[in-house]
């Protein structure tokens, strides 16, 4: 199966493009962010915070295969003014400290390590080692994913 | 007859390729001769210290008594053996006596041992091995050879790191906590391992496999973690990548905040981006991803260290998609999730 699309003297030739999960993820993700984009622009009520709120949402919503998604979610709703698993200052803070941390490869080290990646993955608290280490995997493939579609977004926009 | 079995030894020893059970046999042979000789000398290197913890597999008196010995005899021993032709012998006697087992001819076996280091280790891990047949059932004879052929190729440091994993791996087994005795520490484990909670550690080893398969895997995804060894390093990697991501979805999400009110989002664009974004990843289309990276406006937020990072980033986002094909089979066979294909 071949789709034939042309754009602006671009052309995509996909196969199958269904099974492709990135391709799959993307598509999600950019028609859920684009109308909320909209709908945000439209009600002139854009802040920061907002537009943070709604790129958490798409991501969430474009990867309801995986358990990180759905604590995600419950974050997202449960919070009216929405602090996401991003806090850029504290992020900051720590990145400054862990060369102090980083000392020995000791095996309590590792232990630090693990609860540390633990607190970055969206309910990677609740999950036990093995699980949090897939869990983890494809949250960072759809983070690449979704910088990616941001980044495009963006910059058609510009 | 030693010498003869020495020049085989030799012969053997270059090549790394023997069949395990040759070497089984071999190691049989020369068990009784080795085992005393390469506890006296392991003082001298790490591994063969492991070996001779090894040997000791129910008798601590004999690890401990040989552990003496060697403080006693480290100050006179460089790092160069070949020098202890005398006190050894000595020292060997009096081991001797203490122990309850081992005849030896220690001329011959120092001359085993006057080859060079890393025959050396191959002996020792040889040894390893041989207690192994004897206390353990297969499967770990298997496993541990795994290990070895790790540790044959790899430095001192991952070795005593290796093995603080497993001490610490069974360390609800264990009792002791002292420093040195770290490496008594796995011979108490290792003893206990051959003879009752079998399954304890089958399921242990089991759950080990698995978290590392998933280190590897995770290893292939994050940019730059080929270069660190170790599983601490790799969780930095890991860590710092994680932060990184999150970091830049952010920044772009700031920026899209900005730039929220400019845009100009028609339905016909939707679909526009939705196909731009779709096959930017596509393997094919790389090119257009390189030239994104300068086109990309960096003056709007002054966030200036963020867009050093983003080239770096999007070189290596690039090839991880490129992966993902070859990936998302584990991926989602693993995990039970019902993905599309």
């Amino acid at each position: 199966m071949e789709r034939q699309i042309i754009n602006k003297k671009k052309r995509v030739f996909s196969l199958e493009p269904n099974k492709n999960p990135s391709a799959v993820f993307t598509r999600k993700y950019t028609s859920h962010l684009v109308p909320a984009l909209k709908k945000l622009n439209m009600n002139k009520n854009s802040s920061k915070q907002t537009v943070k709120h709604e790129v958490d949402m798409a991501l969430a919503l474009s990867a309801q295969e995986f358990a990180w998604s759905r604590f995600l979610l419950q974050k997202l709703s449960s919070s009216s003014n929405p602090t996401t698993t991003t806090s850029s200052s504290s992020d900051g803070i720590r990145i400054l400290e862990r060369p102090d941390k980083e000392g020995g490869n000791e095996e309590g080290g590792i232990e630090e390590r693990l609860r540390e990646l633990k607190k970055l993955l969206p309910g990677g608290e609740e999950m036990n080692v093995e699980e949090m280490l897939s869990e983890i995997g494809n949250y960072i493939k759809c983070l690449e994913l979704q910088t990616i579609a941001l980044k495009s977004i963006v910059q058609d926009s510009t | 007859m030693l010498e003869g079995l020495v020049s085989q030894e030799s012969l053997s020893l270059n090549s790394m390729d023997m069949s395990v059970l040759e070497r089984l046999k071999w190691v049989q042979q020369q068990q009784q001769q080795l085992q005393q000789v390469v506890s006296q000398s392991s003082n001298n290197s790490p591994e063969l210290l492991q070996i001779l913890q090894f040997h000791g597999s129910n008798n601590d008196e004999l690890l401990q008594s040989s552990f003496s010995q060697f403080q006693m005899l480290g100050s006179g021993f460089g790092p160069n053996y070949n020098m202890g032709f005398g006190p050894p012998h000595e020292a060997m006697d009096e081991c001797i006596s203490r122990t309850s087992s081992c005849h030896m001819e220690p001329v011959d076996t120092i001359e085993v041992l006057l080859k060079t280091g890393e025959e050396n280790r191959a002996i020792a891990l040889k040894n390893k091995r041989k207690p192994e047949v004897k206390t353990r059932g297969e499967e770990k004879t298997e496993k541990k050879i795994k290990i070895e052929a790790e540790t044959e190729s790899s430095m001192k440091g991952r070795l005593n790191m290796r093995n603080t994993e497993a001490s610490s791996d069974t360390s609800k087994e264990t009792s002791k906590g002292a420093s040195e005795i770290q490496k008594l520490d796995y011979i108490h484990v290792r003893a206990r391992r051959g003879q009752a909670t079998d399954r304890h550690s089958l399921a242990e080893r089991a759950r080990r496999e698995k978290i590392s398969k998933k280190m590897k895997y995770l290893q292939d995804i994050v940019p730059g973690c080929n270069k660190v060894t170790g599983k601490a390093g790799m969780l930095d990697e890991i860590i710092n990548y994680v932060q990184c991501l999150q970091r830049q979805v952010e920044f772009l999400s700031m920026k899209l905040a900005v730039l929220n009110p400019e845009l100009e989002l028609a339905v016909e664009d939707v679909s526009v981006k939705q196909f731009q974004a779709y096959f930017t990843n596509v393997v094919a289309s790389k090119q257009t991803i390189m030239v994104d990276v300068p086109l990309f406006p960096l003056d709007q937020q002054g966030s200036l260290d963020l867009s050093a990072i983003n080239p770096n980033q999007t070189t290596s986002i690039e090839a991880p998609s490129a992966s993902w094909e070859t990936q998302s089979q584990s991926l989602y066979n693993t995990s039970s999730l019902g993905f599309q294909y």
